[in-house]
């Protein structure tokens, strides 16, 4: 194997690029001529535009729009001014359960992070190396991230819900005594949050196994050679070339943790007494179960500003630092 | 030191025999479970299909069988559709314009989907869609746009333009170009995306959750969601119904998983 396609593609494994796809090429290319390209792109992406705007940006503003007023499901309500943000953040009604629900946020969304990511990390190392029935491997260890959450809710719930099933049976036999998984509030949090990175982890593999597809294995051997032990392989060598791609994946995953509703609804419907309710699951039931659109909303769209800035800056970043 | 490196790697292989073994408790449990005598039965066996076949009778699982089943396939369909033209202007498209793009999708990937639902919900009520499948069509179709074109596009990136050149070269248009040189070069990629859409469909709740009120209606999650909430110590019925849930993914993933990568979208995000 040739230097070239070395540095080619550790270029690659930096810019985060897997073995799917090549990243942007560069060059200049021939013109099409300018006007005919202009209306065939303008064309190609009218459709998909369409749909965004009516979809995805609509409901944001409109959701701006309803966090002012004191309006239900069917009427729009009058002009409230900032009162449903005043109750929820400073002092009102929603306020204690606002900040309970957005510290959860908080913890739900570093574990699953963090969580999937070093799983994810360490079974794509693993079936990195030469083992038998590795394929088979990949496929079963992708299983949590295929099957329906409603689906893999009400085993997990089986399993731990009551005092008869499995795992509090377990925990008896062990003389752990009678252990709640979901009835006490803390416990409730672990077993969410494990529960979070059991679906979670295999997207990771997947990020973390395609990043590392990308990087040469010479670039091991010359480690190997110099004498490198595995683990300092590992942090001076590896972690730096997939950095790009494992900062993506935390960007991406803190997003799907932020909005995730059917993980924790399913699971505990948010409780006992509210301890695991995040700040979507108490924006759903504001709205859809004590009827309170404003509130809801309020909290909705203030979830939604955050994440907005909190990923165009991450955004920005990684662009900056992919063009370096 | 052969042997080292062998001995190593059963090691490893143990390892993740075990991991895997741990991982997969949840998913064992429910097929299991779906095979266990429930009260009142006659079967003197420790293993039955009797839940499979009372299912079919005492449940509306065929109507929600059938109604995710069109919802997906419509929702994959459309999907494709529009985001492998878009996908292409992403891919291809070099100014300040297919920047901001490429920006408004990763601000629509990050919106939380609850605060879609509620001004959806207001609207499509005026509209006459709430409970009504094309409503969930329309709104599914929606939400996998941003990713589904990012998937595209970074399935593009990999084919050269100089196809595409060529093929300009000979007098085609650049939608000729694109249809007759790209597309037909992507079914790894138009595949990927499709495995995407269809997870997403078939495996989401809370867009059903909301939008769904009468049963006829049911898709899959909330048709066992609701089955398993009257009945919550009936676990071996309810099992029988996720297990018949969770086959069609688990299905076309086994046929398809070779096509699926997510790590093309790290690429696509990075590059642009």
């Amino acid at each position: 194997m040739s230097t070239t396609s070395i540095a080619d593609r550790m270029g690659r494994a930096k810019r985060g690029v897997g073995v799917s796809g090549t990243g942007r090429q560069g060059g200049r290319r021939r013109n099409k001529s300018l006007r005919a390209k202009t209306w065939t792109y303008i064309i190609f992406t009218a459709p998909a535009l369409i749909l965004l705007l009516l979809i995805n940006l609509y409901p944001v503003i409109y959701a701006a729009f309803q966090s002012l007023r004191n309006g239900t499901l069917i009427d729009g309500g009058d002009f409230v001014g900032f009162t449903n943000y005043v109750n929820t953040l400073v002092a009102g009604n929603m306020t204690p359960a606002f900040w309970q629900a957005a510290l959860f946020t908080l913890i739900f969304t570093l574990v699953g992070v963090f969580g999937s990511w070093a799983v994810g990390l360490v079974l794509a190392l693993l079936l990195r190396t030469r083992i038998p029935a590795r394929g088979l491997f990949k496929v079963l260890l992708l299983l949590p991230w295929i099957v329906p959450v409603v689906v893999s809710a009400f085993s997990w719930n089986w399993l731990v819900a009551t005092p008869q099933s499995p795992f509090p049976m377990l925990a008896q036999a062990l003389g752990l005594g009678n252990v709640l998984f979901l009835a006490d509030p803390t416990l409730a949090k672990v077993t969410v949050c494990v529960f979070k990175v059991w679906i979670s982890f295999p997207f990771m593999m997947m990020m973390m196994s395609s990043a590392l597809a990308a990087v040469d294995n010479n670039v091991y051997e010359a480690a190997k050679v110099d004498g490198a032990g595995s683990w300092q392989v590992f942090r001076e060598i590896t972690l730096p070339l997939i950095s790009r791609s494992t900062y993506i994946s935390w960007i991406l995953m803190t997003i799907f943790c932020v909005n995730d509703f059917p993980t924790i609804f399913l699971l505990t419907g948010g409780g006992p007494v509210g301890s695991t309710t995040s700040l979507v699951v108490l924006a759903y039931r504001t709205v859809f179960q004590d009827f309170q659109v404003g509130p809801g909303v309020a909290i909705a769209f203030m979830t939604t500003v955050v994440l907005i800035v909190v990923s165009v800056v991450l955004y920005r970043q990684i662009r900056k630092a992919s063009i370096e | 030191m052969q042997e080292a490196e062998l001995r190593g790697r059963w090691w490893r292989f143990l390892l993740i025999l075990i991991i895997t073994a741990v991982v997969l408790v949840p998913i064992a449990a429910i097929f299991l479970l779906s095979l266990q005598p429930s009260l009142g039965s006659t079967t003197t066996s420790q293993y039955t299909f009797e839940n499979f076949t009372n299912i079919f009778s005492q449940t509306g699982v065929l109507t929600w069988l059938n109604n995710s089943l069109l919802v997906t396939v419509v929702t994959v369909i459309v999907s494709v559709v529009v985001a492998a033209p878009a996908g292409y202007v992403l891919s291809r498209g070099r100014n300040k314009l297919v920047s901001g793009f490429s920006l408004v999708l990763f601000i629509v990937q990050s919106l939380p989907v609850v605060t879609a639902v509620i001004p959806l919900f207001i609207l499509f009520a005026q509209l006459g869609l709430v409970d009504t499948l094309l409503g969930m069509m329309i709104i599914y179709v929606g939400a996998t746009m941003s990713v589904a074109i990012w998937m595209m596009a970074a399935y593009y990136d990999s084919i050269p333009i100089a196809l595409e050149e060529a093929a300009w070269i000979d007098g085609a248009s650049v939608a000729g170009g694109f249809v007759r040189v790209v597309l037909r070069n992507s079914l790894p990629g138009i595949l990927s995306t499709a495995v995407f859409a269809f997870l997403l469909s078939w495996n989401d709740y809370l867009v059903a959750l909301v939008f769904l009120r009468s049963s006829e209606n049911y898709v899959f999650p909330v048709g066992l969601e609701t089955f398993f909430q009257q009945n919550a110590t009936a676990w071996g019925p309810v099992a029988a119904c996720a297990v018949i849930m969770m086959l069609p993914p688990i299905i076309m993933f086994a046929v398809l998983n070779k096509y699926f990568s997510v790590g093309g979208i790290g690429g696509s995000l990075a590059g642009r």
